[in-house]
């Protein structure tokens, strides 16, 4: 899932200072699994921003919905009988709802509320890590399953490098080197010959590199 | 081994004589007046002297720029090349900056992570990797086409090197991947700086079994240690390193005005033995720093003088 | 208030609201109103008079600390202009 962090809240406040009437906006997805940007969440940050509003003897109307996902018209489309009530929306969704919310409702300011991080997993309750990079060529099958572009610091293909101490990386003792855990599932899996497999050149053009990306399938458009 | 290319390093190596390189960081900043002095330093007791790309991330003057200087000088360098911070386009256009000015030597690297250096909010680049980049290099000299297919004009003569850990981790792999380099096209190896001889020799047996020396010129690496403070700080800081506690338990033996000349005399000593040792071919001393002592110590390891080639 | 660590009737209970009330803590800190208004206690439903003494000694923190800001900004607000000379004058 896409993995978001909690903002500041002073950076929220600071976004919302002109504002008076505020929508603050859930989602039921992503966001609620990694405790970032749910209903419960959106009730927190709502109550501490009238608290706030209230200690600067501010009058301020705040309101809370949560959606099912910001990435569909479907359910976006929610809001709309009420959308022109409120000169701010703070969504809490990730970079993707925030927009997407933003392009259905054009003269609506959308503010984010939530940091979005990564593509990941959750190890257990309040700890998620990243595990791929969206580079559109996967590769995992010569890589027993293991992403050296999300988990190698370097995104060596033909790894480890020489930095490579005790299985964790150069850059810090808390994290994989990516190459050790790729050689000890090949060794798992029986297949530690392929280690001397030459990796050829990434094509990066379906990457971030090659601009923003679409996915079109044909068989499925009406 | 027959020479393919104009390099001095490769000529020697290709004779048989045991070849000596050494290495220069450049200065941190624009000031060519630091390389010229440790080129100086160090000119008539090495082959060859490598000038570091960007170590550990510190932005310093350019590799290629260091590299002219000693042409200009008459001397020997080899380009270290990093793939941290250039796309292939860029590092495919400084081999081709490097080859115009007869600079035939290549040592191909990804570089330490940015993290480490003064500009830790930076972007990486790591668009190809040090193997790839190997192979890069061979592709423009050996069929004279860049990387996207169209001829080049002008074919970049150099001879390719790469870097080799047998103290990094998994061990198991570091002959493999020695291997996976050979098979990507290098012909010489600068190893990381060795301090437990046992398990270089170890490492050097899994590549004599599987007849790598033969395809490869591996150059040991050697630093000489300059006090019990930096032993401790190799042994504990530094990625991919091996420090054996006796190093350590030797220095702190004597007193500490003599610590500098028993770490000159350790690694004279290791020198010494790795000579006897089947497929070394030369040694890699990195006295960065303290590049005044390095003709000490190729002198006390019979290495001096340096053999003559055309 | 929570039960003795450790003797919850519902198990955990008084432990979510252990992390519940640090989570409320530092909200209230974030927003300048203080952390120190909101306290955890722990102790057993046969405790009387423990409750009453930290019922007691809260208040008395409480009373220290004075009106939360957003009780002084209320306040403010509602001492109208208007008025505000003839009450200083009486």
């Amino acid at each position: 899932m896409i993995v978001a962090d909690k903002k500041p809240i002073e950076e929220i406040i600071e976004y919302l200072k002109d504002h008076t009437n505020i929508l603050v906006l859930g989602c039921n997805e992503c966001v609620t699994v990694c405790e970032a940007g749910g209903k419960k969440e959106v009730a927190v940050l709502a109550s501490t921003l009238r608290m706030h509003a209230q200690k600067e003897g501010k009058e301020i109307k705040i309101d809370e919905v949560t959606l099912e996902r910001q990435c569909d018209k479907e359910y976006l489309d929610e809001i709309r009988d009420v959308i022109d009530q409120y000169d701010a929306v703070v969504s809490l969704a990730c970079g993707v709802g925030v927009q997407f919310t933003a392009e259905q409702y054009h003269s609506t300011q959308v503010y984010p509320g939530v940091n979005t991080c990564f593509m990941g997993a959750t190890e257990e309750r309040g700890l998620w890590t990243e595990r791929c990079q969206g580079c559109g060529q996967c590769i995992l099958a010569t890589t027993g399953s293991i992403c050296p572009v999300s988990r190698c610091a370097k995104r060596l293909f033909n790894g480890p490098c020489g930095g490579s101490t005790d299985g964790r990386c150069e850059i810090n003792a808390e994290v994989d080197c990516a190459w050790q855990l790729i050689v000890d599932r090949l060794k798992a899996l029986d297949k530690l010959d392929e280690y001397e497999k030459l990796c050829p050149l990434k094509d990066w053009s379906t990457d971030r590199a090659g601009g923003p990306r679409k996915v079109v399938r044909e068989d499925v458009q009406q | 081994m027959s020479v393919k290319t104009p390099s001095k390093l490769e000529k020697i190596l290709s004779e048989g004589h045991l070849a000596v390189t050494s290495e220069c960081g450049p200065p941190r900043g624009s000031n060519a007046e630091h390389i010229i002095k440790k080129a100086e330093l160090i000119k008539d007791h090495v082959d060859a002297i490598n000038i570091t790309d960007n170590q550990t991330s510190m932005t310093r003057l350019c590799s290629l720029a260091s590299c002219i200087r000693l042409k200009l000088m008459g001397l020997e360098p080899v380009l270290q090349m990093v793939t941290r911070d250039r796309n292939r386009i860029a590092l495919q256009s400084d081999i081709l900056g490097a080859a115009s000015f007869d600079i035939h030597n290549i040592l191909c690297l990804s570089g330490d992570h940015q993290s480490f250096g003064d500009c830790a909010q930076g972007q990486n680049v790591h668009d190809i990797d040090s193997i790839q980049l190997i192979q890069a290099v061979r592709h423009m000299r050996d069929e004279g086409k860049f990387l996207g297919g169209d001829d080049l004009d002008g074919k970049p003569q150099m001879f390719v090197g790469a870097a080799a850990n047998p103290f990094a981790d998994p061990f198991e792999i570091r002959v493999p991947r020695l291997a996976k380099k050979i098979a990507a096209g290098v012909e010489f190896i600068q190893t990381q700086c060795i301090y437990n001889l046992d398990k270089f020799e170890e490492w050097m047996k899994g590549v004599r079994d599987r007849g790598l020396h033969e395809k490869v010129y591996i150059l040991a690496g050697m630093t000489p240690m300059k006090s019990v403070g930096m032993a401790k700080y190799m042994q504990k800081r530094v990625p991919g390193m091996d420090v054996p506690d006796e190093i350590i338990k030797r220095l702190q033996g004597v007193e500490k005005d003599q610590q500098a000349a028993e770490g000159i005399k350790i690694c004279v000593e290791a020198m010494q033995r790795l000579k006897e040792v089947e497929g070394v071919a030369g040694f890699h001393v990195m006295a960065i720093e303290w590049e005044e002592k390095v003709p000490e110590i190729v002198e006390a390891a019979g290495l001096h003088p340096r053999p003559k080639v055309d | 208030m929570g039960c003795l660590e450790g003797d919850c009737h519902f198990n955990n209970g008084n432990l979510m609201a252990r992390r519940r009330v640090e989570q409320a803590q530092k909200i209230l800190d974030s927003i300048d109103i203080g952390g120190e208004r909101v306290k955890m206690y722990n102790l057993s439903s046969s405790e009387g008079p423990r409750f009453a003494q930290y019922a007691a000694e809260f208040t008395e923190k409480i009373n220290a600390l004075g009106p939360n800001p957003i009780k002084l900004a209320k306040n403010k607000a509602a001492v109208d202009p208007a008025t505000r000379d003839m009450a200083e004058t009486n």
